[in-house]
């Protein structure tokens, strides 16, 4: 039925090239009227670069644009706008304390001589909420709602521009599953009334139920187009993978069942962010958490280094019980490298030497004071250590580039004698000859015998340097790989949820 | 089970501050409710409570405004200056006057907005400007030295005085500038963008509103109390010297927040902030009665600010908490 439907948009030979590279090479992808399209790929396939053109963020540098048959610009937000595109933010862009109807009004406003006559924008807004019937009302205030309802807001200010296209980026990423569902049916409805919808999202089992058709995109490129009668998760997963046969852990698997365990949890538990996790980490091995963003690995890792609070569980270093603090984890011979290493990892003022003797001053100093030599002989110990370039532990840290930087922070904790050190998302922005070091650098410790907990999203990297896998989803352990049987495809499957479920059915 | 919200909360906290407050002072003195003292109160309360006006504007959108005080000084001694050397008539003056805190306003909103410096600064920078200008205009005798002068003019001597009730004028324009503000903040298209441009900068830009716009608005507004301010307070002192109105910022700024408004924006208003006004005016006022020292009054009103903020980050975080959980207990009784 789909088929016949006409087109309402589309993309034809989009190209983006950043400084010399292909991010977008010839895409082609179209919308019709009243349909559900959903966008597939693995990070850095494209899909944002994409969305960034048809929102006006980027300007495409070839390739046309046609909405309604005719074609168009779009150089700005406003263009898109103009255009009857509409984005639903992941961060949400509502005013917390304003009210709904406030908010979908912002900037127009029905007033006279500057007053707002607020019982014709109550009736206006109601009167759209009562159409497409959705559980919020016109006077609520906006930060007294659920993420669900922020988010039927967000639908709300679109459609109350009359948008004809809107684009959802992974729009159940913080909702429960009951909102989740909540979701679907007003999508459905939305669709029912002609609007189109390109629907994002990691979650392949969603996907698969709401779409009318998918495009996959991989490397830039156009990987496929599937209607929804033809769809066949394992063949979508390898277009998005594009290998036959995926790599697995088999050349990474290390005896360790003879050596001491270091690290063990037992069901951990910190309600709303993870529940029941329970893992052990042995000398020299790298144990890798993975999983969507937001399935609670960060919040674990953080747990056991002292830097978040937990509701219940063990947590065991060298069989012993210990209530973490950051503190006592630093002295036990723990290390972080945390997830956003801009805002948490380093001083960007302060040069290598500098950063790298922050962790090491209960070493160094006597009784308060610091010897410079002592300091300069831990800067150059860990720019020797992490390949640091430029060679020069003067340099500050915000000069470097992000894999360098990164080495910096590793530097940390390299001049330190480490028992465990706690990796979350190491190459997140670092160009590849870089993330290679790391990893050569992270197997280094773990030879060394320091017990490593990663937690990382890119397969590949997980694939790389990992003994053991544990996959994460909705805060709970879903499965774990072992002696290298995982591959990128079951490792995909696992995190969106779509393996699990469909055993259940 | 609708959660209460931060505003409501903060709105009756502080309604409970004011009255037990004048609940202690009035059983525990004499005088402190007689008629006399409560329009002296009023009176006190409305020079802070006028400069608070204009700082309400700029807090909610986010801001803050150090040089309220500073530019009331300014315009006063614009008026001393003009009035002592030139024989400009008083209806001359006075327009000088007004145009001198627009001008300041509008200078302060310039330098925040255009040149993008963060408010706090930005003002405390004007705010020295003023009160350098302050020192050039002011009065010096034939040795060059600075003296104060008495303004013998009756049109102004008059804006210090009361109705025959006792009530005095000034008090009555604090009012009805509150009322004014508070319709401006609420009921008004300009109103619904000052609170969008302090809860969420970009979103409000998204949707068309020029943080310029907002900025030099409520920095004008603030401008034009602090000529309203500086006309009552030459009435009320009949002369003016280098340090007029200089405390009133950071009395006004406290009152403010005691207010319920938050320095990252958003929140507040005029009602917050009149409440504010009266509870930093009838603690001054009472434990003066109790024979209490300034150093005293003074520690005692920024405890109580302090355990305000306290409670503004405390309560955050506590629902922030609650949400989140409120969501786990959600997902656990689907998942049975």
């Amino acid at each position: 039925m789909s088929e016949n439907k006409e087109l309402l948009f589309e993309m034809k030979n989009i190209e983006k090239i950043f400084s010399h590279v292909h991010a977008l090479d010839h895409v082609n992808f179209d919308v019709r009227k009243g349909e559900v399209h959903a966008l597939l790929g693995e990070n850095g396939a494209g899909k944002s670069t994409l969305i960034k053109i048809l929102t006006g963020v980027y300007t495409k540098d070839g390739g046309q644009i046609y909405m309604d048959g005719k074609e168009i610009e779009i150089n700005s937000r406003e263009d898109a706008a103009n255009a009857g595109i509409a984005v639903i933010f992941q961060e949400l862009s509502l005013i917390p304390t304003l009210s709904v109807y406030q908010n979908i009004l912002l900037g127009k406003e029905i007033s006279k001589f500057g007053f707002i006559s607020d019982s014709a924008e109550k009736k206006q807004i109601q009167d759209l909420i009562d159409h497409y019937g959705f559980p919020v009302k016109a006077t609520d205030i906006v930060e007294t709602l659920s993420v669900a309802q922020k988010q039927m807001v967000e639908i709300l200010k679109a459609l109350a521009t009359d948008a004809k296209l809107i684009i959802m980026d992974e729009p159940t990423a913080s909702l429960s599953s009951r909102e989740s569902e909540l979701l679907f049916k007003i999508i459905n409805q939305l669709r029912d009334k002609g609007v189109s919808i390109i629907y994002i999202s990691h979650r392949l089992e969603e996907v698969f139920n709401l779409s009318d058709r998918i495009t996959i995109l991989r490397d830039g490129k156009n990987a496929g187009v599937i209607e929804k009668e033809d769809i066949v998760p394992s063949e979508v997963v390898k277009m998005m993978i594009g290998k036959e046969v995926s790599e697995s852990t088999a050349s990474r698997t290390l005896k360790t069942s003879d050596a001491e365990t270091v690290l063990e949890v037992k069901h951990l538990t910190h309600l709303g962010y993870y529940d029941d996790v329970s893992f052990e980490v042995k000398k020299g091995e790298v144990l890798v958490l993975t999983g969507l963003v937001g399935s609670g690995r960060t919040e674990v890792v953080r747990t056991i280094y002292g830097a978040d609070p937990y509701d219940s569980g063990q947590i065991l270093f060298e069989g012993k019980p210990i209530k973490p603090t950051i503190s006592k984890s630093v002295t036990n011979g723990f290390g972080l490298i945390p997830e956003d290493r801009r805002t948490q990892g380093f001083s960007p003022l302060l040069s290598v030497t500098k950063n790298v003797a922050l962790t090491s001053y209960d070493k160094i100093a006597k009784s308060g004071f610091v010897k410079a030599s002592d300091e300069d002989k831990l800067g150059e110990k860990a720019v020797e250590l992490t390949d640091l370039r430029p060679a020069n532990p003067k340099v500050k840290v915000g000069d470097l580039s992000g894999g360098n930087q990164q080495k910096a922070v590793l530097g940390k904790w390299l001049t330190r004698d480490l028992k465990v050190i706690l990796i979350d998302e190491p190459t997140v922005g670092i160009d590849i000859g870089a993330k290679d070091e790391i990893y050569n650098i992270i197997e280094g410790l773990a030879s060394q015998g320091v017990a490593v907990l990663m937690v990382s999203s890119d397969i590949a990297e997980v694939l790389r340097v990992a003994h053991r896998i544990l996959v994460m989803r909705e805060g709970r352990v879903i499965k774990e790989f072992n002696d290298g049987v995982a591959t990128q495809e079951d490792i995909l499957l696992a995190s969106s949820g779509y393996v699990e479920n469909q055993e259940e059915a | 089970m609708k959660q209460m919200r931060q505003e409501t909360i903060r709105r009756i906290i502080s309604l409970v501050l004011l009255v037990v407050l004048i609940a202690i002072f009035t059983f525990t003195t004499d005088t402190f409710l007689s008629w006399d003292n409560i329009a002296t109160m009023l009176r006190e309360s409305a020079f802070v409570g006028i400069i608070a006006i204009g700082i309400t504007g700029c807090i909610i959108t986010g801001g803050n405004n150090l040089s309220g005080g500073y530019a009331l000084g300014m315009i006063c001694m614009v008026f001393a200056h003009l009035y002592h050397y030139t024989s400009l008539s008083l209806i001359a003056i006075i327009l000088i006057c007004l145009l001198a805190g627009l001008v300041s306003g509008a200078f302060n909103g310039f330098v925040v907005s255009i040149l993008q410096i963060n408010d706090f600064v930005a003002t405390l920078s004007t705010g020295m400007i003023f009160q350098g200008i302050t020192y050039i205009l002011a009065i010096r005798n034939q040795y060059g030295s600075i003296t104060s002068e008495m303004i013998k003019n009756p049109t102004i001597l008059s804006l210090g005085g009361k109705f025959s009730n006792g009530i005095f004028y000034v008090t009555i324009v604090w009012l009805v500038m509150t009322l004014i503000m508070q319709l401006v903040l609420k009921k008004t298209k300009i109103g619904t963008y000052i609170y969008a441009m302090g809860s969420n900068r970009k979103s409000a830009e998204y949707s068309g509103i020029s943080f310029i716009k907002i900025k030099m608005v409520v920095f004008i507004i603030a401008g034009f109390c602090s000529f309203v301010g500086a006309m009552f307070m030459l009435g009320r002192l009949g002369t003016c010297d280098v340090d007029t109105g200089a405390a009133l910022s950071l009395q006004a700024i406290s009152a403010t927040v005691i207010g319920g408004a938050v320095f990252s924006g958003g929140r507040g208003d005029m009602i917050g902030t009149f409440i504010g006004v009266l509870i930093m005016q009838v603690l001054r006022n009472g434990v003066l009665k109790y024979g209490l020292t300034t150093a005293q009054q003074s520690i005692i009103s920024g405890i109580i600010i302090v355990l305000m903020l306290v409670f503004d980050a405390y309560y955050n975080e506590y629902m922030q908490k609650r949400t989140t959980r409120a969501a786990a207990i959600a997902r656990e009784k689907e998942g049975k």
